[in-house]
């Protein structure tokens, strides 16, 4: 009983002391109850297929028969992008579009690579998995997404910057 | 039964289990307290809880993590601690099997809710498994613990 009756004291003062450090911080501090609901990506069922990852290190930039396809938003690739990858925007909320679809497929690449924000999920997993769902094959994308493309390449040449 | 409550030795058993557990408590409330709305970003990815709840929710949660994680090391109405830090880990618990039965593919927000290297999966479920059995064994079984709940237990004998 005593044990009940402190937990339910830890609780007491854990529901005060939220709410007067929510109340008292400036910057930071969130409404008690949110007015609207919160956007949440979560992938959609779009049908998928089975991909393996790849180290940065190991892709063949520039190789004739490698597809490098860079899976980020367009406020993504602000931070940094390179001319050695072929920008298709990968959205969670929709599927690649069946004309950029049918680009990639005409590209005859033997091998496709894609890299995306390398974030929980990762756009370049997400995006290699639909395009391997679509039916095209020998789909990888990189470990560690943008940041382990950009650790191996450094581009030095400011161009490539935006 | 009473054996087993009463081996003097559990209170030794226990205390590297309630430094470990109040440290991950410590360790998974900061970023938190410090960032509510991410939290409660955490929280609606979920999408368990009704979207009233969502923001107290990510309010009050941290801090009870913070009291218990605290009360854990310093032993202090640790029954209390290990009663609500098993409490919440059932919740934990509950939350990940039903997000991965629904097949979402997110961040666990378990420790820091931004980096997004805590991807949720069975072994996420087998870890919180393993601190709810530690805590089940503080609250169960450390009924002398080292720390301030024996320092008051002797004053009271004295």
């Amino acid at each position: 009983m005593a044990t009940l009756r402190d937990a339910c004291i830890v609780i007491a003062l854990s529901v005060v002391v939220a709410l007067l450090f929510n109340g008292l911080r400036g910057d930071g501090s969130i409404p008690l109850v949110a007015s609207e609901a919160y956007r949440i990506l979560v992938p959609c069922p779009e049908p998928v297929g089975e991909v393996e990852p790849i180290p940065a290190g190991e892709v063949r930039w520039g190789g004739a028969r490698e597809l490098v396809l860079d899976a980020r938003l367009d406020h993504e690739r602000e931070l940094w992008m390179t001319d050695q990858a072929r920008h298709v925007p990968f959205d969670f909320l929709e599927p690649v579009s069946d004309e950029a679809l049918a680009e990639l497929v005409a590209s005859n690449a033997a091998r496709v690579v894609v890299f995306g924000d390398g974030r929980v999920p990762d756009s370049g997993y997400e995006m290699a998995r639909e395009l391997a769902g679509q039916g095209m094959v020998n789909v990888f994308f990189v470990e560690g997404g943008w940041e382990a493309v950009r650790g191996v390449l450094q581009p030095s040449d400011p161009e490539l910057q935006p | 039964m009473n054996r087993l409550t009463d081996w003097r030795g559990h209170a030794w058993v226990a205390l590297p289990l309630r430094l470990y557990l109040g440290g991950v408590f410590l360790l998974a409330c900061y970023h938190k307290i410090l960032h509510p709305s991410s939290f409660a970003l955490d929280v609606a990815t979920y999408q368990l809880l009704p979207l009233e709840f969502i923001n107290l929710q990510a309010l009050v949660l941290p801090w009870v993590e913070l009291f218990t994680g605290l009360m854990l090391v310093l032993a202090f109405r640790t029954r209390a601690a290990a009663l609500l830090i098993n409490t919440m880990m059932v919740m934990f618990i509950v939350a990940l099997v039903w997000a991965l039965l629904q097949g979402l593919d997110m961040g666990c927000g378990c420790f820091a809710s931004e980096g997004g290297d805590d991807p949720i999966s069975w072994r996420t479920i087998v870890r919180d498994s393993a601190w709810l059995a530690m805590g089940l064994y503080i609250q169960l079984l450390d009924r002398r613990p080292l720390g301030l709940d024996r320092l008051f237990m002797r004053r009271n004998d004295a």
